[in-house]
């Protein structure tokens, strides 16, 4: 966690803001230009969120602050909704994570994962499968029973 | 002055020690985007395979662990810029939040209630540990999703060297690899049974993973391309709840459960099938 925003910053513009720029460029054939003011937005709303994250005390995951960041200035009361929206909605929802998977990927202890059991392996995915069905489960009756459906 | 943790670390220093990383990372993610989205029919499901799983496989492979190109070092410096390149997805996440904010607050109740779903992760994964002869592992590994914060809480409540934290352990290294890649497949294979409305997925997709939601939600927005923005919206903001209440969640709920439970069934169903099958061979109750 001990990383400054100056080294935060320099960090996110030599990972995820020029692998996304290639990522629309390749994946969703938009020109560099036309992302870079929706990159360039995506970055600030990160950048404020992480900003307030470490100003407020509280414990909450930083990333949440990012997400509300995100949804205060893009909401109805925001005077900057329009552009915000309209920047970022060139940037596919998917180009901003292959690099997370990179990152991820590199980061992965390989060993304690071949290490584990099959076994293991099982409940892993029935914990993932449980979560989601019940999850989703929960959803569609609540939804039903409320008739926020039309 | 340069060492990869220290806070005060110079820019060029952050530069200069890192520089062979970035560069990795990046030609990493282009050669992952050209390979490109794949989709194909598995039966009814349409398969999509997104480019963040090629990123994902090919940077494994070169890994500490296997091919070695990446240093152990610069592994350690990858995990931790994750938090960092996560930022901008989320960013993206809320900003459709944001544009949907009407629509949110419609659903928001029912997505509140839907996060009383991750007691889904105990249902089917607890009995069938127990019945696989796992012991104490089951309690962490099957009480949450086992992610940071999760593995973070078994630690502090049972200590890092306890089976229970073992357990997690298991299935916070085991989820990411394969829960990334599986959440994909099981996403396209309910919504091919079309049982559950798109947006009801959708929630479900958070998991308390933004890799695992991405992978998720990605997969139903291209199955479901009228409702692609209201799904993205929908898995953030069902991950961004799970991030808030999650490790209460886990805290107050799911782990009494869990370990209740596990009380409960443990001496019925522990040694396993064979023992399972000859009734009741109680091993004392733990």
């Amino acid at each position: 966690m001990a990383m400054n925003m100056r080294n935060w910053t320099l960090s996110l513009i030599l990972t995820s803001v020029v692998t996304t720029l290639m990522a629309n460029l390749i994946g969703n054939n938009v020109s560099i230009t036309e992302s870079i003011p929706g990159v360039l937005t995506l970055s600030a709303i990160a950048f404020v969120g992480i900003s307030l994250g470490k100003l407020i005390p509280l414990k909450i995951p930083p990333i949440v602050y990012v997400v509300l960041t995100g949804m205060v200035v893009a909401s109805p009361i925001s005077p900057i909704a329009q552009p915000i929206i309209d920047a970022t909605a060139k940037i596919s929802f998917m180009a901003p994570i292959t690099i997370v998977g990179t990152l991820a990927g590199i980061g992965l202890d390989f060993k304690s994962f071949i290490s584990q059991s099959w076994k293991m392996v099982i409940v892993a995915i029935l914990v993932f499968t449980g979560t989601f069905l019940i999850q989703a489960t929960f959803a569609e009756v609540f939804l039903n029973v409320t008739n926020t459906f039309e | 002055m340069e060492s990869t943790s220290h806070p005060r670390q110079s820019l060029w220093g952050n530069l200069k020690e890192n520089a062979r990383l970035y560069i990795a990372a990046f030609i990493i993610v282009i050669i992952a985007e050209f390979i490109g989205m794949k989709t194909f029919h598995l039966g009814s499901a349409l398969i999509v395979i997104y480019p963040m799983l090629f990123a994902i496989v090919i940077s494994v492979l070169l890994g500490k662990d296997i091919l070695r190109f990446f240093t152990k070092k610069e592994a350690k410096k990858a995990s931790s810029l994750v938090l960092v390149v996560i930022t901008p997805f989320m960013a993206k996440v809320g900003v459709l939040a944001g544009a949907n904010l009407p629509e949110l607050v419609n659903v928001g109740p029912a997505l509140a209630f839907q996060e009383l779903g991750h007691v889904g992760t105990i249902l089917l994964a607890l009995p069938v540990a127990l019945l696989l002869g796992i012991k104490k592992e089951a309690i962490g590994a099957t009480s949450s999703t086992c992610r940071d914060k999760d593995y973070g809480l078994i630690c502090h409540i049972y200590g890092s060297d306890s089976p229970e934290a073992r357990g997690a352990l298991s299935i916070y290294i085991i989820g990411f690899l394969i829960g990334t890649v599986y959440i994909g497949f099981l996403a396209s294979f309910v919504a091919s049974f079309n049982f559950f409305h798109p947006l009801a997925l959708a929630m479900a997709c958070g998991i308390g993973s933004g890799v695992m939601m991405a992978a998720a939600s990605g997969t139903l927005a291209t199955i479901y391309p009228e409702y692609a923005d209201q799904i993205v919206m929908l898995a953030g903001a069902s991950d961004m709840l799970s991030a808030i209440v999650g490790i209460y969640f886990t805290l107050f709920i799911s782990l009494p459960l869990t370990k209740k439970l596990y009380y409960f069934l443990e001496p019925k169903l522990s040694g396993g099938f064979p023992s399972f099958l000859k009734r009741h061979k109680v091993k004392g109750g733990a």
